[in-house]
């Protein structure tokens, strides 16, 4: 069986039949599924470990799915992975991320089930998957935690409502949560490599955050001016004009050449709101975009060819992108560059990798 | 004085890679995500008490234990 994917737009309890058959014969050793907020989630979660009562099952809501080499909405779209890939597998729940989520405590518990302590796992073959609530603003904080806590590499996304923005929700052993994260370690048999990929190049232009508000989000001013003008000036447009650029222009903290994207979300009096946070005195690159499908497909392709071939993916895909796809009509072309390829993945409220990021694809290559 | 901020950074990304390449880039990745880039200091940038303080806090939370004068990994 190795690696199986499938997907349904049926109702429930139909389309967690037609992914079961969907799964083959043999028991699944983890399922990871993805399912638009036109599913009730609770009842999606309870159905999806029903079905599967001796898997590993986690899962959360999205705003677009992927499968099949195909870019779906309205589905609920899953991965199957058996003992050939997995040697073994545990998952927890990190609750209350608004106020005391305790990373540290989840790791423990992670220690428990996989029966021996973080600093032993090999992070060759072992991986971390992380879903959060997308709505939840907490991603920052949760990613820093994990990656004080650990070495290990943690690749994910946050989970989305089909642009509803009302409620998200991560999924786990057939239970249903928001202000929460699902953390799933695998310890692979083959493997893993990751991907993150960001369709933009730095534009020559720097602005340095010089003031800001955290924990909202907003920064204040760029370069010792209000925010919007600052940005407008960077893009020689006017501000009024410059909130119209946002998705074209977002900005890059610049590590090692690679950009983690910080996306404007939108105007607040001069400030800008951004879907992620910047520290103050951070500098940042101005970025003009390039195109998506073929960096995307580059990346996968570069990463496939290093690794020898791969066994399947996980894509955790910007909704910015998807939005931008759909816009340009390439939403096929995308799905395209997974054709052959066992993949899963989401249109997601935010990527994870060593940190929070936006307009950004984070993906799990199966080697 | 001058050149502690850089030095303080760099133990912070050796104790904690112990020879490991792979996790000296996650280690200075996890550091500039929290404000503070290894590349933005010299030896010779001056030992800002405020940013001094801010290196220190990211040690503490790295588990990476600092002393006058050596570094050691507490994980």
């Amino acid at each position: 069986m190795s690696i199986r994917t499938g997907y349904s737009t049926r109702p429930l309890p139909e389309a967690v039949t037609e992914l079961k058959r969907q799964a083959g014969a043999d028991q699944p050793r983890v399922v990871m599924f993805f399912g638009s907020a036109s599913y009730e989630a609770g009842t999606l979660s309870r159905e999806m470990q029903r079905a599967f009562p001796d898997a590993v099952v986690v899962g959360c809501s999205t705003a677009g799915e992927i499968s099949g080499g195909k870019m779906l909405t309205g589905s609920v779209a899953a991965l199957f992975l058996s003992e050939d890939i997995v040697a073994d597998a545990a998952s927890v729940v990190v609750e209350h991320l608004h106020s005391d989520a305790s990373v540290g405590a989840a790791l423990r518990m992670l220690e428990d089930r996989l029966g021996s302590p973080v600093a032993s796992w090999d992070l060759a073959t072992t991986v971390g998957l992380v879903l959060v609530d997308g709505l939840s603003g907490a991603e920052e904080r949760l990613m820093e935690k994990l990656g004080d806590a650990t070495d290990l590499v943690f690749v994910g996304g946050s989970a989305g409502d089909d642009l509803q923005f009302r409620r998200t929700y991560v999924l786990q052993q057939g239970q249903c949560y928001s202000d929460a994260a699902v953390l799933l370690v695998l310890r692979l048999k083959h493997g893993f490599d990751i991907v993150k990929t960001q369709s933009f190049v730095p534009a020559g232009k720097t602005l340095v955050a010089t003031k800001v508000d955290e924990a909202a989000r907003t920064v204040i001013e760029f370069n010792g001016q209000p925010a919007l003008d600052a940005y407008a000036e960077a893009l020689g447009v006017t501000p009024g004009l410059a909130p119209s650029l946002f998705l074209q222009n977002p900005l890059g903290l610049m590590i090692e050449g690679e950009p983690f994207v910080r996306s404007p979300q939108r105007v607040d009096g001069s400030r800008i709101v951004f879907y992620c946070q910047i520290k103050e005195d951070t500098e940042l690159e101005l970025l003009r975009g390039t195109d998506i499908v073929s960096d995307t497909r580059m990346a996968v392709e570069a990463c496939k060819a290093a690794a020898g071939g791969i066994r399947g993916l996980i894509d955790f895909q910007c909704i910015l992108r998807t939005l931008q796809l759909r816009q340009e009509n390439r939403c096929d072309e995308y799905g395209g560059i997974f054709q052959g390829i066992p993949a899963v993945g989401f249109s997601t409220y935010g990527e994870a990798y060593l940190g929070h990021m936006n307009q950004t694809s984070t993906m799990l290559l199966f080697r | 004085m001058a050149g502690d901020i850089k030095r303080t950074l760099d133990s912070i990304i050796e104790q904690r890679a112990r020879g490991s390449a792979t996790i000296a880039l996650s280690t200075k990745t996890k550091l500039i995500l929290k404000g503070l880039n290894p590349d933005r200091f010299t030896l010779t940038s001056p030992d800002d008490p405020a940013i001094l303080s801010k290196v220190r806090a990211a040690a503490a939370e790295l588990g990476v234990a600092l002393h006058a004068g050596s570094v050691s990994n507490v994980h």
